[in-house]
């Protein structure tokens, strides 16, 4: 026993004892998943593995030819074009607005950051309440000031746009706070510097503030793009997908593919490894990216 | 060096980009699932213990919740029930079939046999080890629960859909609140005298999100949308006049501001903003709640002559149960059929409660069902009249014709990607593919 304790007792071992939690977990959780989204991908399989014919690439073939599939790439494409601009450089200009630590400040993060903690179902059916488009205490409203019924969750083309709304009001406190940090971080010394030379406050943060926290934004872009090419949650509570499928994102087609009566594992699971690859060499490209910049 | 960091930077880079899609290959469900154990146990070394899944999640779960609770206090067989109750009750179940486990009963629609069939356990020998009198259940519910001479359910609740109609708004239009339509034209009549663009009312409210509720005005017009040919499955959508008759007076209503173009009608209902509705017994309870002066009825019948559409849900005991285990649920299902000393049964609470007609004569036949105006109007269906629900009971695909090609052929239609015709056309190359499936 005293062995072991030695044995792991050095820096350069005990640091495998504190990330083997969080190891196993990514490989249960995470690695072997995927390794079997992989392997189903090439089978004509349902959930219950009752019984599975290889097929090789017919799955990748099917995907490729499904228009509810290549629409869903579309949709998704749209989605993530309107969610991570948006998203990011909002969440940084708010940032900018809340970053001194007085009580205001702190009340706007708590009341930026409480989306992020409500459960997206709970989210999503308070929106799909206040947004209907006969009953709902927004259109009523915009209707009593002359604006006309807008139907916000049946009308394709609009549609998107307030799903997209909806998923950067519930995520972008969590963009913001984590800019929030980082701008803390700036040295001060920079700021009286400038301040010194006669430079303005948009001036010190364009020059100061924003190359200082490049990495943050970068880290912010990379995950809410992953995140936004994944949306799932908010459109199947919200729209499940509807109308006329303008807003079925790539997972929430998977998912029903995956879950539904007729469960189709295997092409669920090329559905997944297409936009694996997609991920994939989009992080690449801005790892490249950003290492070019560092 | 250099090859070292690199070759580490992509397999970080793996890493990540594995952390960031494994949701996706994983399924990431957001359905929540509540699980509600009996409250008080019995010691289990006595007796035994069941699991019994289902996806009442809903008020009428806390009531299931209530009489198996009940249950497990009064049985003195030592039996305890313990209750799942998902709102993911399909991902629940095939992950754990998948997983070679599964809860020993589980509630679901009769359907299920079609997909689950392999892992349910054949059951008709329940009527002679139980005191279940099988003449007691109406044949055509117990032949929905069947698969030749396999039963694979035993029936729970029978599920139906209806016509809703608010008296209040009848009267406003200066039409009879006690004369509901009884024909398609009607309802198209009624529905624009009803509807009032200036407090936001609609005559009628046929969502375009809700493929039971269009499946069951839709083979009204034009019958079943698979049948058998000869041995054959044989989808009915081209040419079909009665569906192109749906789908026109959707169209037209829905054109004319007399129909919203709303995925969510029922509330809409309960707000007192829809003239007539269809909708299954559920909807009762928001409208009780909302305090609407509603009436209810059957669903106008159309060309295709009488049809009692009907969905059972029922019990069914799966290949996880021992044959212990699988005696244990019997007698539980016993008990739900089985009368007190004063004559009432959880059978009958659950029908008069929740508004759900009878499948037994003798529940139909207690005066606390007899009393009940929705349920006497529920069971006032021609009994001869096809139970079929929008394809022949037997078909296998239901589920594919209710979730892929009814959606896409009434959403084509309600936001004018296709015509009528066009969109008939689309609806049968893919039911025809989803029958050639089955025919192989």
């Amino acid at each position: 026993m005293k062995k072991m304790m030695k044995y792991w007792n050095k820096p350069s071992r005990s640091a495998y004892l504190f990330l083997a939690p969080s190891v196993i977990l990514l490989i249960l959780f995470s690695v072997v998943p995927l390794i079997i989204a992989f392997g189903l991908s090439v089978f004509d399989v349902s959930i219950t593995m009752d019984s599975a014919n290889f097929i090789g690439l017919d799955n990748f073939i099917e995907a490729f030819h499904d228009s509810r599939f290549l629409n869903s790439l579309k949709v998704t494409a749209i989605f993530t074009g309107l969610e991570v601009p948006l998203q990011v450089l909002g969440a940084l200009a708010v940032a900018a607005l809340i970053t001194k630590n007085n009580i205001k400040n702190k009340f706007f993060r708590a009341v930026y950051f409480l989306p992020v903690i409500c459960s997206a179902t709970a989210i999503g059916i308070m929106w799909k309440m206040i947004l209907h488009s006969n009953i709902g205490f927004i259109t009523a409203a915009l209707q009593s000031m002359g604006l006309g019924k807008i139907n916000f969750l049946n009308t394709p083309g609009l549609t998107i746009f307030v799903v997209s709304f909806i998923s950067i009001w519930r995520s972008f406190g969590i963009s913001a706070i984590i800019y929030v940090t980082a701008i803390q971080q700036v040295s001060a010394s920079l700021y009286e510097a400038a301040e010194m030379d006669g430079a303005g406050k948009i001036r010190q943060f364009w020059h100061i503030t924003a190359p200082s926290i490049r990495p943050t934004f970068w880290y912010i872009l990379m995950t809410r793009f992953a995140g936004a090419l994944q949306i799932f949650d908010i459109i199947y509570i919200t729209t499940n997908g509807g109308p006329n499928y303008t807003t079925e994102s790539t997972v929430t087609y998977i998912y029903s593919r995956a879950f539904s009566s007729r469960s189709s594992m295997g092409y669920a699971s090329a559905m997944s490894v297409i936009l694996f690859v997609i991920i994939m060499v989009i992080t690449v490209l801005m790892y490249r990216k950003m290492n070019q910049e560092e | 060096m250099k090859k070292m960091n690199k070759w580490k930077r992509l397999v970080a880079l793996g890493v990540s980009t594995m952390m960031v899609v494994s949701t996706a290959a994983c399924g990431s469900g957001s359905g929540d699932s509540s699980k509600s154990d009996s409250t008080e146990k019995k010691d289990s070394k006595k007796g035994t213990t069941i699991s019994f899944w289902n996806s009442f999640t809903g008020s009428d779960g806390d009531m299931l919740v209530e009489l198996v609770d009940r249950y497990n206090k009064e049985n003195e067989d030592g039996i305890t029930v313990e209750m799942d109750i998902s709102s993911d009750f399909d991902s629940q179940l095939s992950t754990a079939f998948a997983a070679g486990t599964g809860p020993t009963m589980m509630l679901s629609s009769s359907a299920y046999r079609f997909t689950y069939g392999d892992y349910m356990q054949d059951i008709s020998d329940i009527f002679e080890k139980t005191d279940l009198n099988k003449e007691d259940f109406i044949q055509s519910y117990l032949d929905y629960c069947s698969e030749g001479d396999s039963l694979y359910f035993v029936p729970f609740q029978v599920v139906g859909y209806y016509m809703y109609w608010n008296k209040d708004l009848f009267e406003a239009a200066g039409l009879d609140p006690e004369t509901p339509p009884t024909t398609w034209e009607e309802w198209q009549k009624d529905a624009e005298k009803i509807t009032d663009e200036s407090k936001n009312v609609y005559g009628s409210g046929i969502s375009y999100d809700y493929p039971y509720q269009i499946a069951h005005m839709m083979q009204r017009q034009g019958g079943l949308a698979v049948t058998d040919g000869n041995g054959k499955w044989k989808a009915n959508f081209k040419g079909n006049s009665g569906y192109a008759d749906f789908l026109n007076m959707y169209k037209t209503m829905v054109d004319n501001g007399d129909n919203p173009l709303e995925a969510d009608t029922d509330s809409m209902m309960s707000a007192g903003q829809i003239g007539i509705t269809v909708g299954g017994p559920w909807v009762t309870a928001g409208l009780d709640t909302a305090d609407v002066n509603y009436g209810i009825g059957l669903i106008p019948q159309g060309e295709a002559g009488d049809m009692n559409s009907v969905e059972v849900l029922g019990f069914s005991i799966t290949t996880a149960a021992s044959d212990e285990e699988k005696e244990a649920a019997y007698k539980f299902i016993e008990w739900w059929n089985s009368e007190d000393k004063e004559g009432s049964s959880p059978a009958l609470e659950w029908s008069v409660a929740n508004g759900f007609p009878a499948y037994t004569y003798s529940v139909q036949e207690k005066p606390a069902y007899k009393e009940s105006e929705k349920l006497s109007v529920m069971s006032s269906a021609n009994p001869d009249a096809p139970t079929d629900f929008i394809v022949d009971s037997s078909f296998p695909g239901i589920n594919d014709v209710l979730n892929d090609v009814i959606p896409e052929m009434i959403n084509s239609v309600a936001f004018g990607n296709a015509s009528v015709d066009d969109a008939l056309d689309k609806a049968q190359t893919a039911a025809d593919k989803i029958v050639d499936e089955y025919n192989k």
